[in-house]
């Protein structure tokens, strides 16, 4: 389906085509630090149809336990983080972060990786208690 | 409890005191956004306990339903969010970690999830969600 995001302060703006199935939960440390938060929710957008519709944001190279390398990109106005991917040019998949889609209630997570490494707090968060507001 | 974190990169570093009773999830719109997840997990930190080294760039966020803005920090090398906190010269009264960037996250459980009305639907069901240990 056509999506379109863009970071908090709307420096950036991107549009592009993901398939809701594809949506994953990733739990591994390196997400956690990067989101300040339990875990990441992200999807694929396939290079051809990735267009950046304004902005630039900055990129930090990150080197997972694999030894690969990825490029993680974020708002360099607001911090907002928008995707990874990898290195260099060529046909290649942008692992959008959910949380920056405008369609994102129609994005439910199909798969949760590095579970290994999940808050162990998140099972009980049915649990946990609710506030409409703050 | 003494706490101690950093962003993805090292480039800063923090540290000070939190009490893990008041941790807590924010499921509201904004931060759904500046985390690019799901919600964000925070604890406060008192400003007189709080140090930090390096210097993270400063975004002034002025969109709350309250009309109150809000410093949020984050890491200009690798995008980690650090905290948020009121805007002002020098050391603010406190200051709202992101719990992600802290060393001893796995002892602060949140205690409460504030603007659930906004939550993904999906949150509380995350045990029906397939698991892989590593990559699938």
């Amino acid at each position: 389906m056509r999506i379109d995001g863009g970071c908090h302060c709307g420096f950036i703006t991107y549009q592009g085509e993901a398939d809701p199935t594809k949506t994953v939960i990733c739990h591994c440390t390196d997400c956690q630090t990067l989101s300040g938060s339990a875990f990441r929710t992200v999807v694929p957008v396939a290079g051809a149809s990735f267009r950046m519709l304004s902005g630039k944001p900055t990129i930090y190279v990150k080197t997972g336990e694999s030894g690969n390398q990825r490029e993680q990109a974020f708002c360099p106005r607001c911090g907002s983080p928008i995707y990874s991917t990898a290195p260099g040019d060529g046909a290649k998949d942008y692992f959008i972060r959910a949380g920056t889609i405008h369609q994102r209630d129609q994005f439910v997570p199909k798969v949760q990786i590095w579970a290994r490494s999940k808050q162990h707090w998140l099972k009980e968060l049915a649990a946990t208690r609710e506030i409409e507001q703050q | 409890m003494r706490i101690t974190g950093a962003c993805h990169c090292g480039a800063i570093k923090i540290e000070g005191e939190a009490d893990p009773a008041a941790v807590g999830i924010c499921h509201c719109t904004d931060c759904q956004t500046g985390t690019g997840s799901a919600f964000r997990v925070s604890v406060p930190v008192a400003g007189k306990d709080f140090k930090m080294t390096g210097t993270p760039t400063n975004y002034l966020k002025t969109t709350a339903d309250s009309g109150r803005p809000r410093v949020q920090a984050f890491c200009g090398q690798c995008g980690s969010p650090i905290y948020s906190t009121t805007p002002g010269e020098g050391q603010q009264a406190a200051y709202i970690v992101r719990v992600g960037i802290l060393h001893q996250r796995d002892q602060l459980a949140p205690k409460k999830q504030n603007w659930f009305r906004s939550a993904r639907a999906w949150v509380t069901g995350l045990d029906a969600i397939h698991k892989n240990e590593k990559q699938g």
